[in-house]
């Protein structure tokens, strides 16, 4: 839809799964969710995050198929690779920075979040948009996130020294530009309790 | 290496597979234009190599040798309306007798595709059967069907009893 | 290139459209003419060959220029 942005905010989901459900009702891969869902720490925490496809202005995983398989509309849309190119050689699954595309094996064909394409190009919203009870996955007009959000949107993400623009905002500290993340910051170490057994 | 690259950077020269093989699917539809409009204009310019070839070959074509003086029949050889082919410069002729003392000759190849044309004595024309094309017994001229240029016509003498063939008009070149 | 911008896209593929028409119709009007070249010079107007080969050659500079044309609309479209 125009002037509509896509919103995630990891901090507000409750772990209900709403959306993963609703996005298995898509007629088009029923019964497979589109959705990321991760549980962040889950020994110590209930903390859950529901992502969906980033959507990049230059999609590394568009960029390293083999199979010119995975396309960007000029809506800015990336979607699923396209059926007959597909060589299900995980490419794109190992490539991209946020680990969206999940590789379906009985299709052999890489699948992932394209914003309820079919809902999106027609007026309606996406589907996990719709039914998430917290806003942690958002889809409406800048102005009503910048009047109701304390956090600032950001679209702009540092993996190590790559730079990464998206389409679709993640909320971020209010003082924060961009989001940086290197995946060091997030491997344990080697004396890290966690990796006692019994 | 891929996110680097600003986006809004002007005059990004990426590798020439990579906008050939756009992920955007709006480049990709420039790319097939693109390439139709390459392959026309390459069209265009073998279309226009074929005229210079023709400028070459009337430029340089040798001096017209005379045509070599050739008997064709006695007169009288043939009843009126009957026809006798011949061979002159290189071609297949038919000589046509029109009435008791006017013949005409011409060149048997049709100008369309080369096809050999016969004597229609009823319609007192040269007919090509192979996509009917006819021409006048007069001057060779089309007077229907697909090809464009008349039946080049040979030009004969009567020297004596005998009829003799002198030149051809309306072919390209002789010897070819 | 980014997503949508949109109005510049539409206007750079129907300036495409239009020139490859254009390319199209010069491209019949070349055709016939090298046809009936080779007509005339075989029927021995040798006199049509010269004028005939000029105006092909306008007509390719003229598919050229178009091509070029597009070219600039691509690289445009591109930054």
């Amino acid at each position: 839809m125009y002037g509509y942005e896509f919103y995630i905010d990891p901090s507000r989901c409750i772990g209900c799964r709403s959306c993963l459900q609703a996005c298995e009702e898509c007629e088009t891969h029923r019964g497979k969710s589109m959705i990321n869902f991760d549980f962040i720490e889950r020994r110590e925490s209930i903390t859950s995050a529901a992502y969906v496809c980033w959507h990049c202005d230059e999609p590394t995983c568009a960029q390293v198929c083999p199979a010119d398989a995975i396309k960007k509309g000029e809506d800015g849309i990336v979607h699923s690779s396209l059926k007959p190119r597909c060589i299900a050689c995980s490419n794109c699954v190992l490539a991209c920075p946020f680990g969206i595309p999940k590789m379906m094996e009985p299709e052999q064909q890489m699948m992932k979040c394209d914003m309820c394409y079919d809902r999106t190009s027609a007026g309606k919203r996406p589907m996990c948009a719709t039914v998430c009870p917290s806003g942690a996955l958002l889809y409406a007009k800048p102005e009503v996130v910048a009047h109701t959000r304390r956090e600032t949107p950001t679209n702009v993400f540092y993996f190590g020294s790559q730079r990464i623009t998206t389409k679709v905002f993640m909320m971020a500290p209010a003082e924060r530009d961009f989001l940086s993340i290197d995946v060091e910051d997030y491997m344990l170490e080697e004396n890290d309790v966690r990796f006692a057994t019994a | 290496m891929f996110g680097l690259r600003r986006p809004s950077a002007s005059s990004s020269k990426e590798p020439l597979w990579r906008e050939e093989f756009s992920i955007f699917t709006a480049d990709e539809r420039y790319v097939g234009r693109r390439q139709m409009t390459k392959f026309l204009t390459l069209t265009s310019l073998s279309m226009f190599a074929g005229n210079l070839w023709l400028l070459g070959r009337a430029a340089f074509s040798k001096d017209r040798p005379a045509y070599p003086a050739v008997k064709v029949a006695t007169a009288g050889e043939i009843p009126v309306g009957g026809v006798k082919l011949f061979q002159y410069d290189n071609d297949q002729c038919i000589l046509v007798r029109t009435g008791e003392t006017s013949y005409a000759a011409y060149s048997q190849k049709c100008t369309h595709l080369s096809c050999a044309v016969y004597y229609a004595k009823e319609k007192n024309r040269l007919e090509c059967p192979c996509h009917e094309g006819y021409f006048s017994i007069l001057d060779g001229s089309v007077l229907q069907g697909p090809p464009t240029r008349p039946l080049p016509k040979v030009t004969l003498e009567q020297r004596g009893s005998d009829l003799v063939a002198v030149g051809m008009t309306g072919g390209a070149e002789p010897g070819t | 290139m980014k997503a949508p911008d949109t109005p510049l896209q539409g206007r750079g593929l129907t300036a495409m459209d239009g020139v490859i028409t254009l390319i199209i119709i010069l491209l019949i009007v070349q055709m016939w003419l090298l046809s009936a070249t080779l007509a005339a010079y075989l029927a021995g107007h040798r006199s049509a060959v010269v004028p005939a080969a000029f105006v092909s050659g306008l007509i390719f500079v003229g598919c050229a220029a178009l091509y070029g044309f597009v070219e600039r609309i691509d690289r445009n479209a591109r930054r």
